[in-house]
Parts: structure tokens; C-alpha cells; sequence
């Protein structure tokens, strides 16, 4: 209960900081005199706000009283360990992915990220067959950039091979 | 009607639409019941495949892959016990004692009879209700239009799963993020931060592609590598007739399948909520209705006729408001908005007009796919077990390259791969935070509908917000959007909780 309700608060923060920084960004706005472009935003943000605060303040008055469960739907997360390291893996395969999609081009930065993504989630119960790894992610690689280029007309970034 | 119905046909009998369309149907049910793999991310993914086809075999595609996609999840439910999808969760309850009791092929010959039933009765109704509800759209106008947005607006944030408060912040936030680029009618930049790219605010399509698929992928990154993959049982398809189970069986579920087809309908024609709420609604109302509701639960199939006839109801349900209003039904119609603006048609009353020969290529290709369905899924069931068993790890990094290759199909920008990035790292905060993430997207969609029409509506009456209360159907949806926030309010007020409330919790 304690747990749930520090994450609860913690998401209540998280809205509320979004909905402060929106705040301060329609702030910047040209306009504000009736209803113009700055008038829905400002709307929005007001609500986001009001929200933001409603979240807190439930999250704050469900920690004395244990009687009622609070708000959160999700009770059940703690079962599930959360592996952070995978996670921040994977976003670094994504974001160099993408970063090195241009210049280095779609066959081969897809086959290489498709091969290390693969390594990066197998279970922990299964060994990993770098062999077909690697075929599965060049054959994919190259049947899904022939595919658009071909079949579709979608000329995806080329990069260092000629073709 | 009937001649252009008949139009309709002739075109989806073409060879390569057919062709298409059973790829479709097959892609989509493999999507469906792939645990982890929606119908959302079927079309989405699909959607670029379209760009270069014209739109009577782009959009046939679709909703083949739609119709696929929805019902698909039932195979996973019964043989895995995991839904598919959040459409056949109620399948679950039933469907899976029936398994362990050895009547699988039962369940899953009845599960898809009823989903291809559901599907058909909705299909009707829709070409039914359609042109007329074309008719009278036809004469509205922005306030109207703005009417209706904010009441769409209340009922998605409210009626999520959930808490009401991350719901509602959940669709304003959608509605935040839409107004980023240039205003409506002014044209004042907002938020674009000098970056040209942003001048257009963000694409649909990558916000749906970053909050279901990549999200996804991050989920799956966090548990994936503890988590054990179930393995599918499979079935023995000797000795079945026909669809495994018997002719007085049908008629007993036939009262049960007509009202869960109803719910499934209507839940299905109020934007935002779709498959994922009616199943579980029809199932609820199956056993309160049932003359034995302790046997639900424990492998009865009136559960998973409810469950499925509601879910492909849903179907038809959706397409409504997408087709004459240009207001999505739920996330999967979302992005069959994306795919008819891609092809330069704007769904709205006007189509039945200037596109009519093309809504009923669409109707007829609901119908094709229908009865693809019915028959690739029981009789092609051993192959998409087999798909089941597909790793995790293999598949969803395959289906992150196609997110990447869909977003940068779109106007060939790298920008647009970044911002799939970007939304998919918000669907994962919305994940774990316990955020619904349809809000989110029916904001986004509904957000510039409502706040252009009010800009427009205010130009009309020079100003004036009383033109919007003195308009009849206008004032009557406003109406409507303030009682139920009311009701909302008092009912969040009241410590019990619905059962509906109860039920999606958990």
C-alpha cells in the first residue's frame, strides 16, 4: 500500500510538471485577449493543472486512510520485476538505429540493429543461436528494404551501399 | 443502394484485391492473436503498404486487416488463456475452462462463428444506419461540429478504464499535443520552437505507431527477457463437423448473441471506446441474464458468444461516426482515418456524395473479409498456432524496423522516426503510470476538430458563444456532454463502484 501510494504521488508530480511546463509555454503566446490561438492552450493547460493537482491531493489523502484503496488500477505491477538494464538497452539500440539510419543507411544499420535487439532480448532461459541471428536479420533486413523499393516505391535511405 | 452495393462487389472482385485482402485477413488475424500484437498496430503497420495502391485496394487491405485483427484474439485467449487482444478478454473467462475441460475445437468453432456473425449483423447495421445518419450530417455545421467533438471529448476521458482523473488528463494532454504547429484560422505558430518540421504539428499516424507499437516494444524490453512464453496447445481437427459444435447449441446462444451484438454496436458507434469495453460488457450481461450464471466462469459458452459476437460488433459499430462524421470509432478506425486522408478522401457526409461508389467498396469489402474470415480461421488454425509460438524477441524487433520504415514512409523525413520514438517513450510513461492511452489519441484526433469548428462557429455568429446553445442539435450534445461529466462527477463522488469499473480493473 505505502509503495503504491509514493508511485501514485509521484505520478500526480509527473502531471502536474507537464502540466505547469504547457502552462508556462502558452504563457509565451501571442495574443491572450478573448478567443484567439492562445485561448484553447490556455484552456487545456488550466485543466492539465487542476488534474495534476486533483491527482496529488488523492494520492496524499490515501496515505492515512488504508481504508479505501486509492485510484491505481495497476496493484498488480510489483509481481512483475522491472529490468531497468534491458530497457535503456534497448532504447540505445533504438536511438543509434535511428541516429545512424541516414548516413549509414537502412540494409545495413537495420541487419545490425535487428542482430544486437535480438541478443539484447532473448529470455534469460534461452541460449542465444547467433547464427541464425544474424541470418534472420539480414534476410529480413534485406526482403524489407527490396519489398518498399521495389514493390511500393519507397526509397529509404540508401547510405554507403551503391545501390 | 443495391446497384452500387453491387458496384462495390465488382470492384473487391478483382484478383489482386481478393489476393490482398486474404493477406489482410490472415496478417490481421495473426495480429490479434499474437499476445502483445493489436488490430491497432495491424493497421498501422500496414498503412504505408497502401500509399502506392489506389484506395479501393488500399482501404479493402484495411479493414481486412481490422475484421482479421479483432477477431483474431480469440485463438490466444482460448488455446494460451492470454487475450489476444483487450477485445477478447471476456473470451478468456470461458474459453480457456473449455480448453482444459478438452473442448477447444468447441470454443473456438463457436468463438468464430459468433465473431463472423457479430461482424455480419454490424456490417448491416451499418449500411443501414450510414447513409441516413450521411443525411442529416450533411447539414451540419461547425457548431455542430463543436458540439459534438466536446461531448465525444467527455465520454472517451470518463469512460475509460481506470482512474477518471488520469483519463481525463490522458485526453487533454492528446488535445495538447495537437496543438502544436500552425493555429487554425490565424495561423500563429505554437510551440513549434523555430523547428520548421513542427510547423505541421505531429502526425497522426506517429503519435498511434509510438503509443501502441513502439511502446510495446519498450514493455516487452522490461519483462520480456523473465517472462515465459506460454505455448499453444494445439487441437485435434479429426471428427469435427462442421464447426465443432452442434445445431440446438446455436439456437440456445442465439437470444444471447443478439443482444451482445447490440451492445457490441453501441458501444462501438460512442468514439473513443470500442471492442476492448463491450466484450466485457456483454459478458457481464450474459451471466446476469443467464438462466445458470454460476456455470459462467467455468467453461460456458454463452460466455464466449457474448464475449465475441460483442467485440466484432464493434466493427461496424466503429466505422459509423468514422464514416459519416469523420469522427473515429475507437484507436483501429483512428488510423483508418489516417489511411483515407493518405488517400486524399476526407471521411465525413460528404463521402456518401463524392465517394459513394467507393463506401460501398467498402461495405462490400467488410462483408468479402468477413467471410474470408470465418473460413481461414477455423480451417487455417493449426498455422496460426504454429505462428503463436513465434518468439517474442525475434518478432518485435522486426516490427519496430517496420514502425521505423511506416513513420519514415510518410513524407520521407527522419523527423517523423524520431517522433514515433518520442510517443512511444510517452505510451511506455502512460503504461506505467497506469494511464489509459486511447484518450490520449481521441484527444489528439478530436482536439483540432473541436477547437477549429469553434473558431469557425465564432466567426459565423461574430463572436457570439449563445449561437451555440441556440442551435438545436449543438445545445443538445453540449447538454448531453455536461450531464454526463455531472454524473461522472457524482458517481466518483459515491464510494461503490460499477461492476463494468470492477471488472476493468482487474
Amino acid at each position: 500500500m505505502a509503495t503504491c501510494n509514493k508511485k501514485e504521488l509521484l505520478i500526480g508530480v509527473v502531471m502536474l510538471g507537464v502540466a505547469l511546463g504547457y502552462l508556462l509555454m502558452t504563457l509565451q503566446l501571442p495574443g491572450h485577449s478573448g478567443i484567439d490561438a492562445a485561448f484553447v492552450p490556455t484552456l487545456l493547460s488550466a485543466m492539465l493543472c487542476l488534474l495534476g493537482a486533483l491527482q496529488l491531493f488523492s494520492a496524499f489523502t490515501s496515505v492515512p486512510a488504508n481504508v479505501a484503496p486509492s485510484d491505481s488500477e495497476s496493484d498488480a505491477a510489483p509481481a512483475e520485476r522491472s529490468d531497468v538494464a534491458t530497457v535503456i538497452k534497448t532504447l540505445t539500440l533504438i536511438v543509434g538505429y535511428v541516429a545512424l539510419l541516414n548516413p549509414v543507411g537502412f540494409p545495413i544499420m537495420t541487419a545490425v540493429y535487428l542482430y544486437l535487439q535480438f541478443v539484447v532480448l532473448t529470455p534469460l532461459d534461452t541460449r542465444c543461436n547467433h547464427l541464425l541471428y544474424a541470418l534472420i536479420a539480414v534476410v529480413t533486413s534485406a526482403l524489407i528494404y527490396l519489398l518498399f523499393r521495389e514493390a511500393f516505391d519507397l526509397m529509404l535511405p540508401s547510405g554507403l551501399l551503391p545501390f | 443502394m443495391l446497384d452500387l452495393l453491387q458496384q462495390g462487389f465488382g470492384a473487391v472482385f478483382s484478383l489482386n484485391i481478393l489476393l490482398l485482402m486474404a493477406i489482410g485477413v490472415a496478417v490481421g488475424i495473426v495480429f490479434g492473436a499474437v499476445p502483445g500484437l493489436s488490430a491497432t498496430m495491424a493497421v498501422a503497420l500496414c498503412l504505408p503498404l497502401t500509399f502506392t495502391m489506389g484506395p479501393q485496394a488500399g482501404l479493402s487491405l484495411l479493414v481486412s486487416l481490422f475484421i482479421g485483427a479483432t477477431s483474431g484474439g480469440l485463438i490466444s485467449a482460448i488455446l494460451l488463456k492470454i487475450p489476444g487482444t483487450p477485445s477478447s478478454i471476456a473470451t478468456v473467462f470461458d474459453g480457456g475452462p473449455l480448453m482444459e475441460q478438452g473442448h477447444g475445437v468447441k470454443a473456438l468453432g463457436v468463438g468464430i462463428v459468433f465473431s463472423f456473425l457479430g461482424t455480419l449483423f454490424s456490417i448491416a447495421a451499418l449500411m443501414l444506419i450510414a447513409p441516413q445518419l450521411a443525411k442529416i450530417a450533411l447539414r451540419f455545421g461547425p457548431h455542430e461540429y463543436f458540439a459534438i467533438a466536446v461531448f465525444s471529448l467527455t465520454l472517451i476521458a470518463t469512460l475509460s478504464a481506470g482512474s477518471m482523473v488520469k483519463g481525463l488528463f490522458a485526453g487533454a494532454l492528446g488535445f495538447a499535443v495537437s496543438t502544436v504547429g500552425i493555429a487554425p484560422v490565424e495561423a500563429v505558430r505554437r510551440f513549434t520552437f523555430g523547428v520548421a518540421e513542427l510547423n505541421g504539428g505531429f502526425a497522426m499516424l506517429t503519435v498511434m505507431i509510438g503509443m501502441f507499437a513502439v511502446a510495446e516494444i519498450i514493455r516487452v524490453a522490461e519483462t520480456g527477457r523473465r517472462a515465459q512464453q506460454g505455448k499453444a496447445k494445439s487441437v485435434s481437427m479429426k471428427n469435427i463437423k462442421g464447426f465443432g459444435f452442434s445445431l440446438k447449441e446455436f439456437r440456445e446462444q442465439l437470444p444471447n448473441a443478439g443482444r451482445s451484438g447490440l451492445i457490441g454496436l453501441g458501444i462501438g458507434i460512442l468514439p473513443g471506446i470500442g471492442a476492448g469495453t463491450s466484450n466485457l460488457v456483454a459478458y457481464i450481461i450474459a451471466k446476469k441474464r443467464a438462466k445458470d450464471p454460476e456455470s459462467y466462469g467455468k467453461g460456458n459458452i454463452g460466455g464466449v458468444v457474448a464475449s465475441e459476437t460483442a467485440n466484432n460488433a464493434g466493427i461496424g459499430g466503429a466505422m459509423l461516426p468514422l464514416m459519416t462524421l469523420g469522427i473515429p470509432g475507437d484507436t483501429v478506425t483512428a488510423i483508418l482515418l489516417g489511411g483515407f486522408l493518405i488517400h486524399g478522401i476526407q471521411p465525413g457526409p460528404l463521402l456518401f456524395i463524392s465517394q459513394g461508389p467507393l463506401v460501398y467498396t467498402i461495405f462490400a469489402a467488410l462483408i468479402v473479409a468477413t467471410f474470408m474470415m470465418l473460413f481461414m480461421e477455423f480451417y487455417g488454425l493449426r498455422l496460426f498456432i504454429k505462428l503463436l509460438d513465434v518468439p517474442k524477441h525475434i518478432l518485435l524487433p522486426i516490427i519496430l524496423v517496420l514502425c521505423v520504415v511506416g513513420a519514415f514512409g510518410l513524407s520521407s523525413r527522419l523527423f517523423d522516426v524520431w517522433s514515433i520514438l518520442l510517443f512511444g517513450l510517452l505510451g511506455f510513461a502512460f503504461v506505467k503510470a497506469g494511464m489509459p492511452a486511447a484518450p490520449f489519441i481521441i484527444g489528439f484526433i478530436l482536439g483540432p476538430m473541436a477547437e477549429t469548428n469553434l473558431r469557425r462557429g465564432l466567426m459565423l455568429s461574430d463572436g457570439n458563444f449563445l449561437a451555440f446553445l441556440a442551435n438545436p442539435i449543438a445545445a443538445t450534445f453540449l447538454g448531453l456532454a455536461l450531464a454526463f461529466v455531472l454524473w461522472q462527477v457524482y458517481s466518483a463522488l459515491r464510494p461503490q463502484k460499477s461492476s463494468i469499473n470492477e471488472i476493468l480493473r482487474t
